[in-house]
């Protein structure tokens, strides 16, 4: 039994196996500080601009959205998949209050950027 | 810093799948997936692989996986029944085709339950419901479930050392007792029906109770694993813990081992300084070194250490060079032995003329004297008297019983609880290496399986040999020619040949009434008197008192019994001084029979009558002389010869000589043969009950059987002694003087000696001998003329004798019937 649980222990060790994990895909993401505020980059390629939404509460970017296969449907079938098709939710807080910058967004190259702006009315 | 949240609870609910929806379904065999996890599979069967295909064409790559409940179906051939009805939507991350294989990695997002099948082929399909998250029921029973998990998780992770870090953080972090609970599920290997039921736990209560079970069951069989691996881990190490152990106390034997150490040094250290000081031969030095070397090479607790340091201090304490100072002036040597002793002249000039050997040439052979003579004649106490006129130390042992060689000549100190011998002990003990040595008893010597100690002596007291003489224990030649050995024994023997052979015998014979006297008078009293403590005065005892203790309160040839008795008598005395009487006591002869009672000892006295047929003997005994008498009877119509009396064979075969003499020579001597002839004979020699054995009866059996059957008596006055030949001739026998001297006690006048013992007739002492008639004979005719008595026709006197008169003249059956009519 022991060894059955060895077994399973390093088995996760060792090929990424059973893994405690949410239920969410968590895209990686860089942000910058720059002289008028911030830059977030966010790996997303693949997603549709309009499968993505953004909201600021407080201190906190939230970036939620789906990346969907919209390839596949064609009947083909596939070899190999290594690309996550699922919702995320990207939550990042920043060290001060950003209610009320100005945002706007892009995608470039299979990242979306987003460019916070402090007030400067 | 902006910084990443890993999860936000409040937002999981947002996980897009719709309430319901149409999945593919992938049966699976013996595993159960849960939400909120990341698995490996493997798909292989056609069924199944194309329902992952047809979940990998969707946008979301949903799949659905339920676990068959029906043992041994596979993935294809499942039917709906065959499998549970709640399962896990997963979605696929990863997929990797390899040799016909899918190897999937999938992520467990929902519950869901099975609404309506839509179809089993080209892949099951189904209508599902997700279910709703889990209910909390009791949260602080939820709680003290998760913390128990959480200690037993940590007891199982201590059991399980190869657990990566990686997965201790995600199981130690996990605060969520769902996810944890789902976790678990998968990785511990439960069994389909209870990670089934896990599946299907509505409420969060239910989920951790179960897995709490499943945990802490779990947790109890790896703990027992774990204890009986360890006990096999144990039994395996015992040895190796055996040898650490051991090494261990090495170490602490070391710590401890150097104040011991210190010890030995200081010890062998004084052992070295006493053995350059010590006056030791060159060769015993370097033995000596080398077992001091062993020694030290050795810790204290070697059994070898002590043996070792007890022999060292052997031979340091051995006199190897050390001598007492010689003192001999012969006059002054000669007073001492006068003084000593009484009479014994020819003894004390022979020793004198030993000494003046030694004193001639002190580098000689220091010479070997062997006592021989009764108990209590001093022989003892000459060789003390020899040390005293010597100057030299004196050293008494006594041989009498020792049977083990080893005893003299030491065990090899292989042996444990080896010795050097007695010769080695008695030199360590007087510390010269020339005493004069006494071996006492030296005839009563022992031999059995372990050796003859004779063997040993004969290296021992051989001048030639032992000035190396070789203690086994001692392994070192040791000079004995320095040492005066005497020897004392009561009869010569028992001492084997070669042994006498290497001595200078001296005989001391017993003494005489009138020296025992003069002894008595000289040294037994006035010793008595001081033992006892009185004083000169109190005491005195006259020479008929003397004469009556040494005749009829003792027995003996030497002065001991007589010496016990004067002190029985000064003991009496002293009595009656400590009560207060201040008389001088005289002792006359009254008052011995007063004191001691009446006398314990008949003379052995001459017999007043006897009957044809006896005859006075004379035998020598160890301790001294004695009389006896020979009887002889004749057995009519008998044969042979009858002897009785405890006879050895020596003296069986002289009887059988004296009668067939007599026989042979019947008409020379007026017998009839027709009567040795018809008649037997039966010889008895009393007291029956000591035994007896040696030629010198010779005569004395000749002349009892000459008297029974020439019917004259033998004179009672007359004792004889000596060996008869067949041929009629007399031959000389030994201890002369005791058979004279206790003769002479027994009112014995007249005695017959072979002719050739007439040189010892002048060791008789003279007041003895002038009261003696001594016959000398060279033949049984000579004996036998001076021994019967005339022809005697006394009918009254001997009716013996008249029977056989008759017989003379009537032969034949009637006489015999006669005969032991008269006797009956």
């Amino acid at each position: 039994m022991a060894k059955a649980f060895n077994r399973h222990f390093q088995f996760l060790g060792s090929s990424g196996g059973a893994k405690p994990s949410g239920r969410l895909w968590l895209p990686a993401a860089d942000v910058y500080q720059v002289a008028d505020g911030w830059v977030v980059k966010v790996e997303l390629a693949g997603v549709a601009a309009e499968d993505v939404e953004i909201e600021v509460e407080g201190n906190t970017l939230y970036i939620i959205g789906c990346r969907k296969d919209r390839s596949c449907a064609a009947g083909g079938s596939f070899h190999q998949l290594e690309i996550t098709y699922s919702r995320f939710e990207k939550t990042l807080k920043f060290p001060a209050s950003i209610d009320g910058v100005k945002l706007d967004h892009m995608f470039e190259n299979g990242l979306l950027i987003i460019r916070l702006h402090k007030g400067d009315e | 810093m902006a910084e990443e949240t890993l999860q936000d609870p409040l937002n999981e609910t947002e996980v897009n799948i719709p309430q319901q929806l149409e999945v593919a379904i992938l049966p699976l065999q013996n595993t159960t997936l849960f939400p909120d996890t990341v698995v490996p599979l493997a798909v292989g069967r056609e069924r199944s692989m194309r329902a992952v295909e047809s979940a990998l064409s969707t946008e979301e790559k949903f799949l659905g996986c339920i676990t068959t409940k029906s043992e041994g179906v596979t993935g294809d051939e499942a039917k709906y029944d065959d499998l549970y009805q709640v399962g896990t939507i997963v979605s696929i991350k990863r997929m990797m085709r390899n040799e016909g294989v899918m190897q999937l990695i999938v992520q467990g997002l929902e519950r869901f339950r099975i609404v309506e099948w839509s179809g089993e082929q080209p892949y099951l399909k189904a209508r599902v419901e997700k279910l709703p998250e889990l209910e909390r029921v009791d949260d602080e029973a939820i709680e003290a479930l998760k913390r128990n998990i959480q200690g037993m998780i940590q007891q199982a992770l201590a059991m399980l050392p190869q657990v990566p870090p990686e997965i201790r953080m995600a199981v130690m972090t996990q605060t969520d007792p769902i996810q944890l609970s789902y976790f678990l599920a998968s990785v511990l290997d439960l069994g389909v029906e209870t990670e089934q039921k896990m599946l299907e736990s509505n409420t969060a209560d239910e989920l951790l109770s179960l897995t709490h079970g499943a945990l802490a069951r779990e947790l109890e069989i790896m703990q027992i694993r774990s204890k009986i691996a360890n006990e096999a881990q144990g039994e395996m190490d015992k040895s190796q813990r055996d040898y650490i152990l051991r090494q261990q106390m090495k170490q602490i034997q070391k710590e401890l081992g150097e104040d011991d150490e210190g010890g030995e040094k200081a010890e062998a250290q004084q052992l070295r300084e006493r053995l350059e000081t010590a006056d030791i031969p060159d060769d015993v030095r370097k033995e000596a070194n080398r077992e001091l070397k062993r020694m030290e090479a050795l810790p204290q607790s070697a059994p070898d250490y002590h043996v070792i340091r007890t022999y060292l201090e052997y031979v340091l304490e051995l006199p190897w060079r050390k001598a007492s100072e010689e003192k001999l002036d012969l006059n002054e040597a000669r007073k001492i032995l006068d003084e000593d002793h009484y009479g014994l002249e020819d003894v004390k000039e022979r020793i004198l003329e030993s000494l003046a050997v030694v004193k001639l040439r002190p580098d000689s052979k220091s010479p070997i004297l062997l006592f021989v003579g009764p108990p209590g004649v001093g022989k003892t106490s000459l060789g003390r008297s020899i040390a005293r006129a010597l100057g030299r130390e004196f050293e008494r042992m006594s041989l009498g019983g020792m049977r083990d060689e080893a005893e003299l000549r030491g065990h090899r100190r292989t042996y444990i609880g080896a010795m050097p011998g007695r010769i080695i002990q008695a030199l360590r003990r007087v510390a010269v290496n020339n005493p004069v040595m006494m071996l006492d008893e030296i005839d009563k010597l022992g031999n059995d399986y372990r050796g003859d100690p004779s063997a040993a002596l004969l290296e021992i007291l051989d001048p030639a040999q032992n000035s190396t003489f070789r203690d086994n224990y001692l392994d070192l030649p040791f000079d004995l020619s320095k040492v005066f050995f005497i020897a004392t024994a009561n009869s010569l023997g028992p001492i084997p040949m070669p042994l006498r052979d290497r001595m200078e015998i001296i005989n001391i014979a017993g003494y005489s009434d009138r020296e025992k006297l003069n002894i008595a008078k000289q040294y037994l009293v006035p010793r008595q008197i001081t033992e006892n403590g009185l004083k000169p005065e109190q005491f005195e005892i006259t020479d008929a008192a003397i004469n009556l203790l040494t005749a009829r309160y003792s027995r003996e040839a030497g002065v001991r019994q007589v010496e016990r008795t004067i002190g029985n008598l000064a003991r009496k005395v002293a009595l009656k001084v400590a009560q207060g009487s201040i008389d001088k006591v005289v002792i006359d002869v009254a008052e011995v029979r007063e004191y001691l009672g009446p006398p314990r000892f008949h003379p052995e006295e001459a017999r007043k009558e006897m009957p044809a047929g006896v005859a006075t003997g004379m035998a020598w005994t160890e301790m001294g002389g004695e009389v006896l008498f020979i009887e002889a009877t004749a057995l009519p119509g008998g044969s042979g010869l009858t002897l009785t009396g405890q006879l050895g064979e020596v003296m069986k075969e002289s009887a059988q000589a004296a009668r067939s003499y007599l026989w042979s020579h019947a008409v020379e001597f007026g017998i009839d043969a027709e009567q040795i002839k018809q008649n037997g004979v039966h010889l008895h020699v009393p007291a029956g009950a000591i035994p007896k054995d040696g030629p010198s009866a010779g005569v004395t059996m000749a002349s009892a059987l000459a008297s029974l059957y020439t019917g004259r008596k033998v004179r009672t006055d007359t004792a004889m002694t000596g060996e008869i030949t067949l041929s009629g001739l007399v031959f000389p026998v030994g201890g002369v003087k005791e058979k004279v001297l206790a003769a002479h006690r027994a009112g014995i006048r007249r005695i017959i000696l072979p002719a050739q013992n007439e040189s010892d007739i002048e060791e008789i002492p003279e007041d003895v001998r002038k009261e003696l008639e001594i016959i000398p004979a060279t033949r049984v005719s000579d004996v036998l003329k001076a021994a019967l008595e005339p022809a005697s026709f006394d009918e009254n006197a001997d009716t013996q004798r008249f029977t056989l008169q008759d017989m003379d003249g009537k032969k034949g059956d009637a006489t015999t019937d006669r005969l032991m009519a008269k006797e009956s």
